[in-house]
């Protein structure tokens, strides 16, 4: 097999290949360092390598699976984590000067579980300072670029964790999404990513952004590679107040069982004509995925988009001040550490009141029923994964976002689980992503649709040009 | 203002942040008019909740 056939093999086939002896933990180790070392200059999506460690764990797995110690579909597979997820003895960045040096002293609940069912930990990767404001051009690490075309931004905030699965530079990755990081990276770089239902995954060990909307997830080539990782990933941790102690199904039952029948609703009126509104060639991109869920069985409506459109304030409101809450003393002590994008965005949170904070929860709790409450016509929502295909760093505008509908953040104000699945390309070349949104604790449902529609289409089988 | 809240902000530095905080400040209004139209009482946020009024 080509070397480069082999790093974008997906997990579920690279964990097959490991089964049949096709190659070794090793082999699969080797070949994404030495692709990380042939490209990612040109990409920056790794702030640190531990290329050491990862070659240590990969002899470990090759040397288990050899004797017969199988600890599931994620043994000897490498992975990357966006540098917010905390890694004793690892240096933990999140992208800021703040943090540039710092080594925690224990890891997150997340990686402990992913290093338990035998993943190997390729590193650390690049994300947008504080998972917050913009790519950083002033921060200690260049920005990192989309591989589909370098000139363009690959969304944020888990940058890095996007850019190295669209390049073949690891075989799953965590991500984090408080506002839409990780589903906005997906949709541009064109990979799978699901943010959970709120609680369903362990943030021990993440740094924060917004407490009450930080949610962590996985990232990757394929819907079922999304599941394995999640399957990994999900369940109570009781260092997480958040945590939710609710049954962790099996998310790969059910995968294969179809759409048909399924009634879709999509929010377009009073959301997607917001201000700037959509881009129409992403528009456009979005109703012919709509027509493939519908030649599959499902039933699309339309239903009113005014409660998703007023989310985005909410949300925006409640990250703002959460954010100003959490670097509020680093900030006062060591204000220029903080970037220009991330200061500037952070500090709108300053100057909003203690009554602006709780007048935006209480909108939350209304806007929260006003949403779930569609679910009693339409079983799940479809949205594009963006409102636009990403921008070129030469011409980026950072307000320019608070102009277009933003199709993320209302599930995280609301909690519900969203997958963003690859559903084609705009002019330019420039990946597009369809998302998928079920009731709480419903990700099988998400797991499910976005597989029909991925098995029914081609998207996720396109590489870029590297 | 700035000042009040503990900020040493150059006078440069307060004007960049004007439209990001006066967009706040309008986001927070439009919210405050969404709720002068409901009967929300004083709500918690609970994401395994899903009631329908």
């Amino acid at each position: 097999m080509a070397v480069d056939d082999l790093c974008y093999l997906t997990i579920a086939e690279a964990a097959a290949g490991l089964r049949r002896r096709d190659f070794s933990a090793m082999e699969l180790t080797d070949a994404c360092l030495d692709r990380i070392d042939a490209i990612d200059g040109k990409l920056h999506s790794f702030i640190t390598l531990t290329a050491d460690i990862a070659r240590h764990q990969a002899r470990q797995a090759k040397q288990e699976l050899a004797s017969g110690t199988d600890r599931g579909p994620l043994h000897g597979i490498p992975v990357a984590l966006k540098d917010l997820y905390m890694t004793r003895g690892i240096r933990t960045t999140c992208h800021s000067a703040v943090l540039e040096n710092w080594i925690p002293e224990y890891s997150a609940t997340t990686v402990t579980k992913l290093r338990e069912a035998g993943a190997i930990v390729l590193g650390k990767l690049g994300m947008h300072e504080f998972a917050f404001g913009g790519p950083s051009t002033d921060a200690p690490f260049p920005a990192v670029r989309n591989p589909w075309n370098t000139e363009h931004i690959p969304g944020g905030s888990s940058s890095g964790s996007g850019a190295a699965l669209a390049a073949g530079l690891c075989y799953g990755a965590l991500g984090s999404d408080t506002g839409g990081s990780i589903r906005t990276p997906s949709s541009h770089c064109g990979i799978v990513g699901i943010k959970p239902t709120y609680g369903r995954v362990s943030r021990y060990g993440v740094i924060p952004l917004s407490w009450s909307l930080d949610h962590a997830g996985p990232m990757a080539r394929s819907v079922e590679d999304c599941a394995i990782l999640l399957q990994v990933i999900a369940g109570y941790d009781a260092k997480d107040l958040a945590s939710a102690n609710m049954a962790v199904p099996n998310f790969h039952t059910g995968l294969n069982d179809g759409i048909k029948g399924l009634r879709v609703g999509v929010p377009r009126s009073g959301w997607f004509d917001e201000n700037l509104g959509i881009d129409p060639a992403t528009e456009r991109v979005f109703n012919d995925a709509l027509d493939v869920l519908k030649s599959l069985g499902a039933t699309i409506s339309e239903i009113d988009g005014k409660a998703f459109s007023l989310a985005r304030k909410a949300n925006q409101t409640i990250l703002v001040c959460e954010a100003y809450a959490y670097h509020e003393k680093t900030y006062q002590e060591t204000p220029m550490k903080f970037g220009t994008s991330v200061r500037r965005r952070m500090l709108e949170g300053a100057f909003l009141s203690a009554a602006d904070y709780i007048t935006a929860q209480r909108a939350r709790a209304v806007l929260n029923e006003q949403i779930r409450a569609n679910f009693s016509c339409v079983d799940v929502f479809a949205v594009p994964g963006a409102p636009r295909p990403p921008e070129a760093f030469a011409t980026m505008d950072p307000n320019e976002q608070n102009l277009r509908p933003n199709f993320t953040n209302p599930f995280n104000l609301t909690g519900l689980p969203a997958i963003s699945v690859p559903s084609g390309f705009t002019a330019g070349n420039l990946p597009t992503g369809l998302q998928i949104v079920a009731p709480p604790f419903e990700e099988s449902t998400c797991f499910r649709i976005a597989y029909a529609y991925e098995q029914a289409t081609e998207w996720h089988k396109k590489r870029p040009a590297l | 203002m700035a000042q009040q809240i503990g900020l040493q902000l150059p006078e440069e530095e307060l004007l960049r942040l004007r439209p990001g905080v006066n967009r706040s400040r309008k986001q927070v209004s439009e919210l405050r008019e969404l709720l002068a139209q409901t009967d929300e009482p004083a709500g918690i946020f609970v994401a395994a909740k899903a009631t329908v009024r």
